[in-house]
């Protein structure tokens, strides 16, 4: 009986290293960094994809805006055109700048004269905190707080660049109390530019 | 690409509705190809890369557009009005 025991054990015993050698063969690899690189490519491809603040960018549904009976695009009359009593063209301006760490939000008056400017890292939040669509919401919150103060309640706003604080940051503007007129895109896009700095080695 | 400020790349709020107008903001953007080009923009693109880009865009236009021949071709329907109730 405890022949047996022990014959059977061995015999498991071979098994196991046969399998954990034919298990173990897909991961053979011939230098550690091979591997690496792969782990950290399923990393990658696991990841949620990460967000720019640009909803609707893909999206292909059926384009609403012919039914719409309220006009979605500027035209000539616009700059004359009174919004709270205020001309089109001599509405304050919130511009917001936005990148992959940052979100910089600035107003200034009709003319471009900057009044107050706030950014993620003034208002507290630190290093990869900065480029959160949370640190660009209660930026926005808090500068539209001021800008109430100053008595600018209409405004437009002038997004520049791509990053999480794109969407968050206009939302953040309308929850302080902000009354926005138009959105306006003004990302600097070339299509012969300089030569840019060299890729990112990953 | 310089453009009139407020003209160009501009979209109205209607109703408070913030995230409708970004929405059709970025959506015509997008189909632009701005933001592509933002995006390849920010890092040197090898030339390389830049004619493995193209090679696969050509392709794929050819494909895209023997697609849609080929569903117009299903699709096609012998009938004064094609689909009728759908206007």
């Amino acid at each position: 009986m405890f022949k047996m025991f022990i014959k059977s054990s061995i015999l498991t015993g071979i098994h196991y290293i046969k399998q954990c050698t034919i298990s173990k063969s897909a991961f053979i690899h011939t230098s550690i960094i091979l591997r690496k690189a792969e782990d950290r490519k399923e990393m990658l491809a696991s990841l949620p994809a990460k967000d720019e603040g640009t909803i609707g960018e893909k999206s292909v549904d059926i384009d609403t805006l012919f039914n719409r009976r309220a006009k979605s695009f500027p035209d000539a009359n616009t700059a004359t055109q009174l919004f709270n009593g205020i001309p089109f063209n001599e509405l304050p301006i919130c511009n917001i700048r936005v990148s992959p760490n940052n979100t910089i939000i600035s107003v200034t008056d009709y003319k471009g004269v900057p009044r107050l400017i706030r950014s993620c890292g003034i208002e507290g939040f630190k290093n990869t905190r900065k480029g959160t669509n949370i640190a660009a919401q209660a930026t926005a919150v808090s500068i539209s707080a001021k800008a109430v103060e100053l008595g600018w309640k209409t405004i437009r706003v002038k997004v520049r660049g791509l990053g999480p604080g794109r969407m968050s940051a206009i939302k953040g503007l309308q929850m302080g109390g902000l009354n926005i007129i138009s959105v306006t895109d003004n990302t600097p896009v070339s299509w012969n530019p300089p030569r840019p700095r060299k890729q990112r080695s990953l | 690409m310089r453009h009139a400020q407020f003209l160009a790349r501009t979209v109205f709020v209607h109703n408070n509705n913030v995230e409708e107008a970004c929405r059709i903001l970025n959506r015509i953007l997008g189909k632009e190809e701005i933001f592509d080009q933002f995006r390849r923009t920010r890092f040197y693109e090898k030339p390389y890369q830049v004619r493995r880009r193209i090679n696969f865009e050509k392709c794929k236009a050819i494909y895209n557009e023997d697609m849609n021949r080929k569903i117009q071709f299903v699709l096609r329907k012998n009938r004064v009005d094609p689909f009728p109730g759908c206007n």
